[in-house]
C-alpha cells in the first residue's frame, strides 16, 4: 500500500497507492507508516496523489500516524491531495494539522 | 433498498492458466477477483490494501505453499479472519485434517466442476454473512437491554424554535455518529452533534465515552451559570486527551446552545463541517464555519464561538461528513459543494424537514457509505 519513492537526509518520500481510501485499509497504512519510522527514524511524506476518496476512519488512521509520529519528535507530511480531499482538510481544519505540500521539490 | 456489494474474491494458484480459467468463471458469476500467481504475491496485494471477502487458495505452489500462507495469515491480526478454503488435487485425509487445523472454512478438490466450486464458495459466503448477522442481532440485542442510545429517539420541544433531526445508521449497523439535546431550562438547551472517526460497532462503542464527558460538562457549565460553548469543548478535549481508553480515538463535534429568551444561538465545533444557514428573506445557503480541532487531537484545540441569529422562516442545519460523501462514476468522493446543491431546491419550496429528509438522498447519488446525520433548526 505505501511504497517507498525517496530517501532524503531527514525525510522519507513514499506513494501511498490506494484510491479509495477507508475503513478496510486504514489499520494497515497506519501499521506500515509506523513500521517505516521505526525502520529510517525521520519524518515521512506521503505522496497521495493515487488517492480520490478518504472516509474518516481512514483520516482517523492518518490522524493517530500524525500523533505518533509528533511525540518521536518527528512529522507526517502530506502531497498531492486531490481538489475534494484539499476541501475537506479546509472544511475540517485538518490543513491546520497537517503540513501540506504540492509536489516532493516543495519539501526538499 | 440497500445495494448488494458484488463479493471480493482472492485467487491464489502459480498454475497460470487454471488461475485465468477459475478467475473467468467466477467473474461471470457476479465476483470481483484479485488473482494472485504465488502465495508471495497474495500477501504483497494484502498489505497492499486488497481487502477480499475470502481467498481460494491452491495447497501446491512453489517456496510458500498453501498451509505455509495459511499459517502466515493466522499469525497478522488483519488477515487472520478472511475466510479462506483451500484449492488441491490432493484428497489425502491427513491433509484435510492439517488444513482444517489451520482454521480453513473449507477444502475442495481441484478436479471438482468449476461451477460446484462457484456454488460451494457462494455457499459459505452465504453462511459467514448469516452468522456475522446473527454476532450482530446478539451485540443489538445486548445494546437495546442495556437501553443506551447514541441517538435519541424524538427531537426537543425549544421554545421559539422546531428541531428535527434524521439518522441512517450505515448498512443498518449502530456506527460512530452521535445526537444529544441537553435542556437545561426553559431558557437554555444544548444541541450536540458528534462523529467518532470510524464505522460500525467499534466507532459505536465508543459514542458513550464522549457522550458522557459532553453531558458532564455541559451539566457542570450549566450549574455554575457559564453558558460556553467553547469553554465546554475545550473541557471535554482536555479531558479526552488525558483518558487512557479514549486518547487515541477521535471525534468531531458540533455544540450548538439555543437560548430561548434571547432567540440567540451560540456555536463552537471541533473538526465539525461548516453548518449551513438558510437565510429565507435572501433565499440563499451560506455557510458557518468554526475554528476547533478534532477532540482528542491536541491539549489545545483551539475553540471560539460563533452567534448565530435565525430570522422567522430561517433554517440552520448541522451534520455529519456522511451527509457530504457521494459516489459517482469515477467512484466515492467527499463534496461538501455538492451537497449543498442537492439541499438548496429543498429549501426554496415549503419543504418541512420530514419531506426534506425523506427526499434528499432519493436521487442516483444515493449508495451510502458512511452515517448520516442532520440537525435541522427552524426559527418559527
Amino acid at each position: 500500500m505505501v511504497s517507498i519513492y525517496k530517501e532524503h537526509d531527514n525525510v522519507l518520500l513514499v506513494k501511498l497507492d490506494i484510491k479509495e481510501a477507508s475503513l478496510e485499509n486504514g489499520d494497515a497504512f497506519k501499521t506500515e507508516v509506523i513500521k517505516l519510522f521505526e525502520k529510517y527514524q525521520k519524518s515521512i511524506a506521503i505522496d497521495m496523489s493515487a488517492v480520490g476518496y478518504i472516509d474518516s476512519s481512514f483520516l482517523g488512521s492518518m490522524v493517530s500516524a500524525f500523533k505518533h509520529l509528533i511525540a518521536l519528535k518527528s512529522e507526517l507530511l502530506l502531497i498531492g491531495l486531490s481538489k475534494d480531499i484539499t476541501n475537506l482538510f479546509a472544511l475540517t481544519r485538518l490543513d491546520k494539522v497537517f503540513k501540506i505540500y504540492n509536489t516532493f521539490d516543495d519539501i526538499t | 433498498m440497500a445495494i448488494h456489494k458484488p463479493k471480493h474474491i482472492m485467487l491464489v494458484d502459480d498454475d497460470q492458466l487454471f488461475l485465468k480459467l477459475i478467475e473467468q468463471v467466477f467473474k461471470k458469476s457476479g465476483f470481483n477477483c484479485t488473482i494472485a500467481p504465488s502465495a508471495e504475491a497474495a500477501i504483497e496485494l494484502l498489505k497492499e490494501g486488497a481487502a477480499p471477502d475470502i481467498i481460494l487458495s491452491d495447497y501446491e505452489m512453489l517456496k510458500m505453499n498453501g498451509f505455509e500462507f495459511r499459517r502466515y495469515l493466522m499469525n497478522e491480526p488483519l488477515f487472520k479472519d478472511i475466510p479462506f478454503v483451500f484449492l488441491t488435487f490432493f484428497s489425502d485425509k491427513d491433509l484435510v485434517e492439517k488444513g482444517l487445523d489451520l482454521q480453513a472454512i473449507d477444502y475442495i478438490i481441484k478436479d471438482t466442476p468449476i461451477n460446484v466450486i462457484v456454488s460451494k464458495v457462494n455457499n459459505i459466503l452465504f453462511a459467514v454473512d448469516k452468522q456475522r448477522e446473527l454476532s450482530e442481532n446478539e451485540i443489538k440485542k445486548a445494546a437495546k437491554s442495556l437501553n443506551i442510545k447514541s441517538i435519541p429517539v424524538k427531537p426537543p420541544e425549544i421554545k421559539e424554535f422546531k428541531v428535527d433531526f434524521w439518522h441512517q445508521a450505515y448498512q443498518d449497523i449502530p456506527g460512530g455518529d452521535f445526537i444529544d439535546f441537553i435542556k437545561v431550562n426553559d431558557r437554555y438547551s444544548f444541541i450536540v452533534l458528534g462523529d467518532i472517526m470510524g464505522k460500525k460497532w467499534m466507532a459505536w462503542f465508543f459514542t458513550f465515552g464522549f457522550l458522557s464527558y459532553v453531558r458532564s460538562a455541559v451539566r457542570f457549565a450549566a450549574f455554575n451559570k457559564e453558558y460556553s460553548t467553547s469553554k465546554i469543548l475545550q473541557q471535554v478535549n482536555s479531558i479526552i486527551c488525558f483518558d487512557e481508553v479514549l486518547k487515541d480515538i477521535l471525534s468531531s463535534l458540533s455544540l450548538l446552545l439555543i437560548d430561548s429568551e434571547t432567540k440567540r444561538i451560540t456555536y463552537s465545533g471541533a473538526g465539525d463541517l461548516p453548518l449551513l444557514h438558510y437565510n429565507h428573506e435572501a433565499g440563499d445557503l451560506s455557510m458557518i464555519s468554526s475554528s476547533g480541532l478534532l477532540l482528542g487531537l491536541f491539549e489545545e484545540g483551539n475553540y471560539s464561538e460563533k452567534e448565530i441569529i435565525l430570522k422567522p422562516g430561517d433554517r440552520l442545519f448541522v451534520f455529519t461528513d456522511g451527509m457530504i460523501d457521494f459516489i459517482d462514476k469515477t467512484g466515492k468522493k467527499s463534496d461538501y459543494n455538492q451537497f449543498l446543491k442537492t439541499l438548496n431546491p429543498f429549501m426554496r419550496k415549503e419543504n418541512n424537514f420530514t419531506d426534506i429528509a425523506a427526499n434528499l438522498f432519493s436521487n442516483n447519488l444515493s449508495e451510502q457509505v458512511d452515517d448520516r446525520s442532520i440537525i435541522s433548526i427552524y426559527k418559527n
